[in-house]
């Protein structure tokens, strides 16, 4: 469980989230959407610590986060799983490599333990036989579910997706946001993904929010949003104009 | 104001690099990795460079030195001289400024454009320690056995040259090399080298581990690591020559 409490960052001028207060329970997909510039990014950034927040709260399981010294942050961080935009996967290590950096560093597992929590970790997100491959050969796709793998390794509680359909074609897409979910479920994490991919959000999203120009402007279910009579989230819903259509024809 | 700025986010970055790593297995690894990169791979251009300025050096003394009443066996000693108090230890760390500082600033940049770096610190990792502490220990480790190797290889240079031409004698040379030798030059020129490999690896690191935007900002980045890395490499030549030589 997630909390963030009346959250404001500012860049120079700008200021870029305002007074955004969130709820994140686990077992389920939180999605963050809105559009690009709108304030989604930084308010994932903020929860994670990668970002410091002027004002406000987050908790992770009632453990206060932003003011925490970084000792408490890095302990905090071990039980964080995180699938970057681009992987962020190190390109001079293999895949195996990926995987087990965490498990080494972190645990005290015998090197066959470890071998076997990766090959684990790699048949839970359908990769076979790509162990000695190093990033830059293999796809956009096996990227993204490599970067999955590693983010699981250490049992996270709680995992973070930053636009993990980006690039991808509508079919990997689908198998990407299967995957999440199914890992979500099964592990009882907490995950929120960050996202401007409707198909995505009608897939397997438990509960939404809508950033609009750095507020949260709206929050609720997959089902409700059809029915929302909010503006700013109908037009970035129903952008286009075929979507209109459908809307209007179907109200 | 800005100057002020930098030095302390610097600092700050140096206070997080300089803390116990979370596995000395990993660590000890990862020196002998960046022990590679950063001296083994520089072994060539040192050697190259070294050679054959140690035979420019003879050959230019020996021809400036055309009066009778200067004898010639300080064309040894002035090889010797050079290469141990100034070249092996400032101009090589300049070339290597060049080569190590770029790399680093440009690979460490790269690693922050692609997220690689926040990926670190998510996982709990302190990755200014995990990146660049390596970097620095295989830097002291291996730039003062560069430095040596660049002494040998400049006087082996000279001896190169006087055996191929007559500009001065071999036994003349030799003694040269012998001739008042002391011995804290020698300590001094490691001294030396030891500060500027904490620069130039420390000055890299800072400058790639705040990159921000695309791939023209590594470069930018990189370009910004070695002109700063000379700049301070000069100017600790000259506080360091004040402090242990007069």
């Amino acid at each position: 469980m997630i909390e963030v409490k009346n959250v404001n960052k500012s860049f120079g001028d700008q200021h870029v989230l305002k007074d955004v207060s969130a709820f994140f329970e686990p077992g389920k997909i939180n999605m963050i959407i809105g559009r690009s510039g709108s304030g989604k990014t930084v308010l994932l950034k903020s929860i994670i610590g990668l970002v410091k927040p002027e004002t406000g709260d987050i908790f992770f399981n009632e453990r206060e986060f932003i003011r925490a010294n970084i000792k408490f942050k890095r302990e905090i961080r071990k039980e964080i799983g995180m699938v970057f935009q681009g992987g962020a996967l190190f390109t001079s290590q293999t895949v195996e490599d990926n995987i087990m950096f965490p498990l080494n560093l972190f645990t005290n597992l015998t090197k066959k333990e470890k071998l076997n929590r990766v090959n684990f970790c790699l048949d839970r997100v359908n990769i076979q036989n790509a162990n000695k491959q190093f990033p830059s050969e293999i796809s956009g796709g096996m990227q993204k579910r490599v970067a999955i793998a590693r983010a699981i390794a250490l049992n996270p509680k709680y995992l973070f997706c930053d636009e993990p359909n980006s690039g991808l074609d509508p079919q990997t897409a689908i198998m990407i946001d299967q995957l999440i979910h199914n890992i979500t479920v099964e592990y009882n994490m907490t995950t929120i993904v960050n996202t401007h991919d409707m198909n995505s959000v009608m897939e397997i999203a438990d509960s939404i929010i809508f950033i609009y120009e750095g507020h949260k402007w709206w929050q609720g279910g997959r089902e409700d949003i059809f029915n929302s009579e909010n503006d700013e989230l109908n037009d970035f819903v129903f952008a286009s104009e075929l979507c209109k259509k459908i809307k209007k024809t179907n109200p | 104001m800005k100057l002020l700025s930098v030095i302390g986010q610097y600092l700050v970055l140096m206070s997080a690099v300089f803390t116990k790593p979370v596995r000395a297995r990993i660590f000890i690894k990862r020196v002998f990795e960046e022990i590679e990169q950063i001296g083994m791979d520089s072994i060539w251009i040192v050697s190259i460079v070294s050679v054959f300025m140690g035979a420019v050096l003879t050959l230019q003394v020996a021809i400036n030195f055309t009066s009778p009443v200067i004898p010639q066996y300080l064309i040894g000693l002035s090889a010797r001289d050079t290469f141990i108090l100034e070249f092996s230890s400032t101009i090589i760390c300049l070339i290597l400024a060049g080569k190590v500082g770029s790399n680093i600033a440009s690979e460490i940049g790269t690693m922050r454009i692609t997220e690689q770096i926040d990926a670190l610190e998510i996982m709990g990792v302190n990755s200014a320690n995990y990146l660049i502490l390596p970097k620095i220990t295989a830097a002291l480790i291996s730039f003062p056995i560069l430095n040596l190797l660049s002494i040998i290889l400049g006087i082996f240079g000279g001896y190169l040259i006087a055996t191929a031409t007559d500009v001065v004698s071999i036994y003349d040379y030799i003694y040269g090399l012998n001739y008042m030798f002391v011995p804290f030059y020698v300590t001094y020129s490691l001294i030396k080298i030891c500060v500027f490999s904490i620069i130039i690896t420390s000055v890299s690191s800072f400058h790639g581990y705040y990159t921000f935007g695309g791939a023209l900002e590594v470069g930018k980045s990189s370009t910004k690591a070695v002109v700063y890395s000379i700049i301070l490499v000069l100017l600790f030549n000259l506080i360091l020559t004040q402090l242990l030589l007069t």
